[in-house]
């Protein structure tokens, strides 16, 4: 955890200097008139303060006899190949539609953890875009775009 | 209009068959999540949260009122038969319930927790009826550095019973801040860290935040880990009505644990999970045989089921009176009334009677419903915790990137709330919470908005908050409780390492 305390508190500590300066460039006011930046001034030099010292207490710390792995095992490319997977999705739903994307969308997070037969991955991705299209644009009236195929 | 003409308004609303359904399916969705571990009920809350935009604000409350308490129920069934606990807050169910299940006494674990529940959760709305009427009058004579007061110290409390380092939870509430900052200047209306992104004008959306923060989190988290590794402990469930012996047993603990929740509970951070913790604590203390708790005692289950289900009613009481709210779920609440265009404080009660005592006479009736959801029916929970995590996160993501798309019609959400999802899940990796990010930024605005009113009130001195008496009490309280966590935090340290030389 002390290195990770040091990274953390570093950015941290970059982006109360950002926030900073740029409640500067916005105003800060007076104190009997305070301006759009007062707060963040404020709040930034706090968090510069509280983020050194964090720092300091990182560097003086014991290092622990044994130091948890930032990925534990193999299973965290899941979690990347799922961050990418809703990204592309976040993206593409207003070109392909709501149905075609939810549909591929669910059938890769469905395939993505072992143990689910082809056919079963199809069969729920199916039944879940349907499902949640009737739900949510038919019964609730959500607006979800159409696409290019109309779908 | 008396009181009793209050509670008399509060089930002719809650009696509507809407309100009713939307009940119904409040405490039951919040049994499910406290069932099934790896969503909780903030995530739940903030799924639910578009689905209400079609509905009335009281149903919607309802609704999402019932999630919340409804999931301090659910969360014993797994950690009495998993020994998993399907909330934080009944992790100290763990410790006995699973034991009383190995024993073979799942039944009457099962049984006085849903019963104990059910004392507790109608004891907090017995509270809530009382004390947020006349808070809320009481808050009517607050002037901006009151309530600037009483938000500090809502966040420096919440800092202080962090799970973790204070100052990490310090640095969380300042970056929250810092989020809620984003947006349209209060006064001058002039736009502020948008960087010319128009859809950032209004600030950062709450839905994009709270479904990144605790949706995307929560499954990032739960995928690297193999959850379906879970078992269930084979018992037949029996003798769901505890014994005598057991309601003997069992009776202090369900009334000390309320009363701790009761009181805990209306305190700003303090909440279920605080509750449940330090009922354990005092049944152990004042028991006969602290030597059987951690082996099945039955005290060691009914005290803390009932202190959190107490509390979970009791942090209704700032938010419904103050507008203030204690805790992450409650400021999902808030965040609900003020997208059903309600303003939360001291005056919902006098302008919003229907949406007040509806929403209490509703948590009546959300209590009979849950006690007849986890007791008869206890085995179709048993069932559900059968259900892979492989099959539930597709559909909290779906529901994650439906439910946030649903607002605005905006892919800019989703790639917020995607944002907002990487960033809880490497804020955990480097051991901090996100609970005080997410009070802090929906606080933030309140803050800075009474902070510039009060200065120009006292035209720019800082001690308008120590020389009106109660704001004074409040900020003096709280960094008093502040200064003390530092020095325990110190003073464990230092013994930590004399120990260590020692050795």
């Amino acid at each position: 955890m002390k290195t990770y305390d040091q990274i953390s508190s570093l950015f941290w500590l970059i982006l109360s200097i950002f926030v900073c300066i740029e409640s500067i460039r916005l105003g800060i006011g007076t104190l009997r008139h305070p301006d759009m930046g007062f707060m963040a001034f404020g709040v930034s030099v706090l968090l510069g303060i509280l983020s050194l010292t964090l720092f300091l207490q990182a560097i003086f710390k014991k290092e622990e006899a044994k130091i948890e792995p930032f990925f534990s095992g193999k299973l965290w490319r899941r979690v990347f190949f799922v961050l990418i997977a809703i990204l592309i999705y976040s993206n593409v739903m207003p070109v392909a539609g709501y149905l075609i994307s939810t549909f591929l969308l669910m059938s890769f997070l469905f395939w993505i953890v072992k143990g689910q037969r082809w056919w079963g991955v199809l069969f729920l991705s199916f039944l879940t875009t349907l499902i949640t299209y009737y739900v949510f644009s038919v019964w609730l009236k959500c607006q979800f775009p159409e696409g290019l195929f109309g779908l | 209009m008396g009181f009793f003409d209050n509670i008399l308004l509060g089930f002719q609303v809650t009696l509507d068959p809407n309100n009713l359904f939307f009940c119904a399916i409040g405490v039951l969705v919040g049994t499910l999540v406290g069932v099934l571990p790896g969503i909780g009920p903030q995530g739940a809350m903030a799924l639910l949260l578009p689905a209400t935009f079609k509905a009335t604000p009281t149903s919607s409350i309802i609704m999402l009122a019932g999630i919340y308490y409804g999931s301090q129920y659910g969360g014993s069934t797994t950690s009495i038969l998993v020994n998993i606990p399907g909330e934080p807050t009944s992790l100290v169910t763990c410790f006995d319930g699973y034991q009383m299940a190995r024993q073979g006494r799942a039944g009457p674990a099962l049984g006085i927790a849903a019963w104990g529940s059910f004392i507790a959760g109608t004891l907090a709305v017995i509270e809530l009826m009382c004390i947020a009427n006349p808070l809320a009058k009481l808050a009517l004579s607050f002037a901006p550095p009151e309530y600037f007061a009483l938000i500090c110290a809502g966040l420096i409390l919440l800092t202080n019973l962090a799970r973790g380092s204070t100052l990490k939870a310090l640095i969380m509430v300042l970056v929250g801040l810092l989020i809620g900052n984003i947006g349209l200047d209060l006064i001058t209306g002039l736009p502020r860290f948008t960087f010319g992104i128009s859809e950032l004008a209004d600030g950062v959306g709450l839905i994009p935040i709270l479904m990144g923060l605790f949706g995307i989190t929560e499954v990032f988290e739960n995928l690297e880990q193999n959850l379906d590794k879970r078992e269930i402990y084979q018992t037949r469930i029996r003798n769901l009505w505890p014994s005598l012996k057991d309601w003997a047993e069992a009776k202090w603990a369900i009334l000390r644990g309320s009363c701790i929740g009761l009181f805990l509970g209306i305190f700003p951070g303090g909440g279920p999970l605080l509750s449940s913790f330090v009922s354990y604590a005092v049944e152990k203390k004042v028991s006969r045989h602290p030597e059987k708790f951690g082996k099945g005692a039955i005290e060691g289950v009914a005290g803390p089921e009932s202190a959190n289900n107490s509390a979970a009613g009791a942090t209704m009481v700032p938010l419904l009176s103050l507008g203030i709210p204690p805790n992450v779920s409650m400021a999902m609440l808030f965040s609900a009334l003020i997208i059903h265009g309600i303003q939360p404080g001291p005056l919902l009660i006098k302008n919003n009677p229907d949406l007040f005592w509806g929403v209490i006479a509703s948590m009546y009736l959300g209590n009979v419903f849950l006690l007849i959801l986890n007791l008869p029916l206890i085995g179709i929970w048993v069932q559900v915790l059968k259900i892979p995590y492989r099959i539930l996160f597709p559909l909290i993501l779906l529901f994650c990137l439906i439910g946030t798309y649903a607002m605005n019609n905006s892919t800019f959400d989703l790639l917020m709330m995607i944002l907002f999802g990487v960033l809880g899940y490497l804020i955990k990796k480097f051991g901090y919470e996100s609970a005080p990010l997410i009070l802090a930024v929906v606080l933030g605005p309140m803050l800075e908005q009474n902070l510039r009113q009060s200065l120009l009130l006292s035209r720019g001195s800082f001690l308008i908050f120590i020389t009106r008496p109660i704001s004074g009490v409040i900020l003096g309280v709280a960094f008093l409780l502040l200064l003390t966590n530092i020095f325990t935090n110190v003073r464990k340290k230092y013994r930590q390492e004399y120990k260590e030389l020692e050795e």
